[in-house]
């Protein structure tokens, strides 16, 4: 038991000094996440922020309308500073329904931002019990066992260390797989967090067993219970990202040459068109070479969506197949003859050392963002939401391009 | 994992945490009977004491059965304890009717006596001072701040312990109203 921490004449509760710590480390991982797979770190920071804030006000209005005469009796209850007068249902409630509302507001693509939050919700996990334990609430059965703790008459399961330990557990293991939150692999967006989710659904199952008070149902215990649904829908969820539908799989990938472009083009296209629906392209558009190498051709670029059943690997050695039949030579900079590269796939976010998916340069180079503008004007990049108008809008490559020819932009093939 | 290895995994996963929510009652049964004993957390019993006022009077919390009762320790030198008092003597105002009552327990061993004394009677307090000159009681409540709020429902079971200022006069209000207009804790 250590309930207090005094620091010279500061007394703070351990209890709420442990959730603001694992409050803390939760921000800083999931930052260091989000920076590295490319979601929006600012974005998502600034949403749990205010959605923290958002919760205090909602609890301490829900418990306001529970108690209306406080309310009628002095109004200045509303905004007292204290930790008390908080409804512990409506706080949650808002606090999450402010988070929803700022995601949808910045168009934060659903499973990436989940993914990288995942992190903060193992840490908030493990402090909520490590909190517990430092209070003593949520307290264990008597036991035997020669590790029960002394606590309230009894020896007692340490459940809330128990829950603690699994917790951190699944944090090693999540900080383990992803080479300490430096890579996801091919793993596809939604895995991660609903992975997470399942853990945390199975240790709340089996620790809840060892816990004293219990909220029965019947004969069972309602956070079990809860538990159970929540483990359900986890795995069905998980089972839904990890094996999706291959058919209805898109990606955009882009084109570039500077080696006979136009012909280049057109062969490629056709070997494309061969292996692949062609659902949407590009003009072409022709662009001095961005290192301005003295000597290189200028390229020309354009962008196409494809439909696919091949997975992200198949596919990125199918790609470098037709750049090798087309007289592309690995390792030569200022002749190209043929480049695909894959810009995004799906709405996944892969982060790997060869591989970086939604491709980097789709933030750098005005000839990709350029043909994209104008293929698609509603596109939104998977990992971050921002969309097409605003990348181009913030871009810092000032390549000369100019557009040289006009396709339909529309279905063909 | 392919796609019939993770469903078969899923299912077995599934089916464990089943067997066990249905084991748990079993194997932990009735476990609620087990929170009837006295200890200083929510849901047990509130240890009983009995202390003087500074008077001399004698007052037992085993004499406000059936009542409920804030347990308030502080000391004199505690800015958060003297901000909540007029706060708790306005609720005290209130209730003290219906047969609320404030055991306002000073924590003696850790303050001056006098500084207490005149400070409670300056204020003009109505409810109940109560003098722990050894800090038993504060021992026997494992108070390791002031103030500490134990709020004490007609059962005699705690329904709150509150370190610092979450003792607010609009939390006391809604709780009595809850106790005495629905009957209810």
């Amino acid at each position: 038991m250590f309930p207090m921490i005094n620091i010279g004449p500061l007394a703070i509760q351990a209890a709420g000094f442990i959730l603001l710590l694992s409050l803390f480390l939760g921000f800083y991982l999931t930052g260091k996440f989000s920076t590295n797979l490319g979601t929006h770190a600012e974005a998502i920071e600034n949403g749990v922020l205010i959605g923290v804030i958002a919760g205090i006000l909602g609890a301490r209005l829900g418990f306001m309308l529970k108690n209306p005469s406080l309310l009628l009796n002095n109004p200045l209850n509303l905004l007292s500073l204290t930790p008390s007068m908080l409804d512990r249902s409506f706080g949650p409630l808002i606090g999450i329904l402010a988070i929803i509302i700022l995601a949808q507001k910045k168009h934060l693509p659903l499973w990436p931002t989940l993914d990288t939050m995942t992190p903060l919700f193992l840490l908030l996990y493990m402090g909520v019990h490590l909190a517990n334990y430092a209070n003593g609430n949520a307290y264990g059965t008597p036991t035997g066992l020669p590790w029960g703790i002394s606590l309230w008459n009894a020896t007692r399961h340490p459940v809330q260390v128990y829950a603690f330990l699994l917790g951190a557990a699944l944090l090693l293991g999540l900080l383990i797989h992803t080479k300490m939150l430096k890579t996801t692999g091919f793993m596809r967006s939604g895995v991660l967090f609903n992975a997470a989710m399942a853990g945390i659904a199975m240790i709340t199952l089996f620790t809840r067993a060892f816990t004293a008070e219990k909220r029965l149902l019947g004969r069972f215990d309602v956070y079990q219970l809860s538990a159970f649904a929540l483990l359900l829908g986890a795995l069905t969820l998980l089972y839904k990202r990890a094996y999706p539908d291959k058919q209805r799989i898109s990606a955009i990938i882009s084109m570039g040459s500077n080696v006979e472009p136009q012909v280049k083009f057109s062969q490629a296209e056709k070997i494309l068109s061969e292996q692949f629906r062609i659902r949407r392209r590009s003009s072409i558009y022709q662009t001095e070479d961005v290192n301005q190498r003295p000597g290189v051709q200028p390229f020309l670029n354009r962008v196409l969506e494809i439909e696919t059943a091949l997975s992200f690997p198949e596919l990125v050695t199918q790609l470098k197949a037709i750049e090798k039949q087309l007289g592309r030579i690995q390792g030569e900079k200022t002749r190209v003859a043929l480049d695909l590269d894959i810009l995004t796939y799906g709405d996944d976010v892969f982060f790997r050392a060869d591989h970086h998916i939604p491709s980097p340069d789709l933030l750098k180079y005005r000839y990709l963002v350029m043909p994209l503008a104008e293929m698609s004007p509603d596109f939104r990049h998977p990992a971050n939401g921002i969309s097409i108008q605003e990348i181009l809008y913030k871009i810092t490559d000032q390549a000369q391009i100019i557009r040289i020819n006009e396709v339909e932009n529309g279905i063909k093939g | 994992m392919n796609k019939k290895s993770f469903i078969s995994v899923a299912i077995t996963l599934a089916l464990i945490c089943l067997v066990w929510i249905i084991l748990t009652p079993i194997f932990f049964p009735n476990t609620q009977a087990d929170a009837v004993g006295t200890a200083p957390h929510r849901g047990f019993y509130a240890p009983v004491f009995s202390l003087n006022t500074p008077q001399g009077e004698a007052h037992s919390l085993s004499s406000y059965q059936d009542r409920p009762v804030l347990i308030f320790f502080w000391a004199s030198h505690c800015s958060i304890c003297k901000s909540v008092m007029p706060g708790l003597e306005a609720v005290y105002q209130d209730y003290a009717q219906q047969g609320f009552e404030i055991l306002a327990i000073n924590t003696t061993n850790q303050d001056h006596l006098s500084a207490a004394e005149a400070y409670f009677q300056s204020q003009g307090y109505t409810f109940t001072m109560l003098v722990d000159q050894d800090g038993s009681v504060s021992d026997q409540y494992q108070i390791h701040a002031v103030p500490t709020s134990v709020i004490v429902n007609p059962d005699g079971k705690i329904s709150d312990l509150i370190i610092g200022s979450g003792i607010s006069e609009g939390f006391l209000r809604a709780h009595l109203d809850t106790l005495f207009t629905k009957g209810g804790q």
